[in-house]
């Protein structure tokens, strides 16, 4: 079995920048992706915070970015990582359909997963649409009445898209009664880190987080941690990107 | 053995889906794969009851037997539709 230098687990804007930075220092790397590359950021039509494209789609920005990665060695497997183990000279990666790689080391890269609607509130939405994605979901309920739960800068995004569309918007607390006339029930109310894959091997806080500060090293030597999954103050587009190629130079330097 | 992708221009992963659809076209022939635009055919998705999009739905003789909503990748697609 192929040993790669550097195992990134995760496609996102953080794992990719990972990649492009890995490959450049002449490391094999492989990016291991459980769904598709992109992450969180393909649910976006209109960014307006990355430095030099004005309103580029995060479909537009992830495509160029996979492909820039590729054209300069990276390899990328579709695979949803289940576990990671230390072994005695490098690390076991094992994916859910019984894949398995080898790694001298690894980034992780998983990024944050929406936080679920509560089971009562499912219930309460009865069999009225749950959905997670304002613009994937919002033009099916044109002219009707639909509810946002959650109140942060994401529920507010998706409110004023949805405003667009509908014909009235509620908004209420995840704790609170859906309206009987809502006919769809979008949710806003935060993200949780995708760490589960990493429990066994690193130190990961009681939100979830991985443990690191800005060199992106993990309580695991050879366990570097990028992006959103990591414990920090701002979760951007630029900061996940940043972490990339700190973390990549870091396990450039473990590896020498 | 027919698969329904149920998508829309406007919808991200609906877009990263698609190369991997095509993939599985071209890798199943045996299988009917219909990319339905529910802006072009709204009573198609209001027949099957689209909520979210990307959405797939697998057809055994024209009846539906499963379905999943989001973007997976073509070995996930290959085990969902059971080829
Ligand atoms: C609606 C919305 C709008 C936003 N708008 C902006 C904006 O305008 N500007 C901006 O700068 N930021 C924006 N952000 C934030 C930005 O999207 C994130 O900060 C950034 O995308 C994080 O990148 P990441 O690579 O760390 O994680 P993610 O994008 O979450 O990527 C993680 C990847 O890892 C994969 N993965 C997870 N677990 C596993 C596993 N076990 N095995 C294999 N793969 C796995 C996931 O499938 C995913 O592809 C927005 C976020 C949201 C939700």
């Amino acid at each position: 079995m192929k040993e790669y230098d550097i195992v990134i687990v995760g496609a996102g804007i953080a794992g990719l920048t990972a990649a492009i930075y890995g490959v450049r220092a002449g490391k094999t790397v492989l990016v291991l992706e459980a769904q598709v590359e992109g992450g969180q950021i393909i649910n976006t039509i209109n960014i307006e915070n990355w430095p030099g494209n004005m309103r580029v789609t995060g479909v537009e920005l992830i495509r160029k970015i996979k492909a820039q990665a590729e054209e300069l060695g990276a390899e990328i497997d579709y695979v949803n990582v289940e576990k990671i183990v230390k072994t005695k000279d490098g690390f076991e990666i094992f994916g859910d359909m019984d894949e398995k790689f080898k790694a001298k080391s690894v980034i992780l890269a998983m990024g944050t997963d929406p936080r679920k609607l509560s089971d009562e509130m499912m219930k309460d939405a009865g069999k009225r649409p749950v959905s997670y994605c304002a613009t994937c979901d919002g033009a099916l309920y044109k002219g009707k009445k639909v509810v946002v739960v959650g109140h942060g800068n994401s529920a507010e995004h998706e409110i004023k898209y949805l405003k667009g569309i509908c014909s009235e918007v509620y908004n209420i607390h995840h704790d609170e009664k859906i309206p009987e006339d809502a006919e769809a029930v979008f949710v806003a109310i935060g993200r949780i880190p995708a760490t589960e894959c990493a429990k066994e091997i690193v130190e990961i806080d009681a939100r979830g987080y991985i443990v690191a500060g800005e060199d992106c090293h993990t309580s695991c030597t050879g366990v570097f941690v990028a992006g959103d999954c990591r414990t920090k103050d701002l979760r951007q587009l630029v900061t996940a990107s940043s972490d990339g190629a700190v973390a990549a130079m870091e396990a450039v330097k473990y590896l020498a | 053995m027919e698969l329904l992708d149920f998508y829309a221009d406007w919808c991200g992963p609906c877009q990263m889906l698609k190369p991997t659809i095509e993939e599985f076209e071209k890798a199943h022939p045996e299988i009917k794969v219909t990319s339905v635009n529910i802006d072009e055919e709204e009573e198609l998705a209001e027949k099957y009851g689209v909520s979210s999009i990307p959405c797939l739905v697998v057809l055994k003789d024209g009846e539906e037997v499963k379905r999943e909503v989001g973007v997976m990748p073509l070995k996930k697609l290959e085990k969902f539709v059971g080829v």
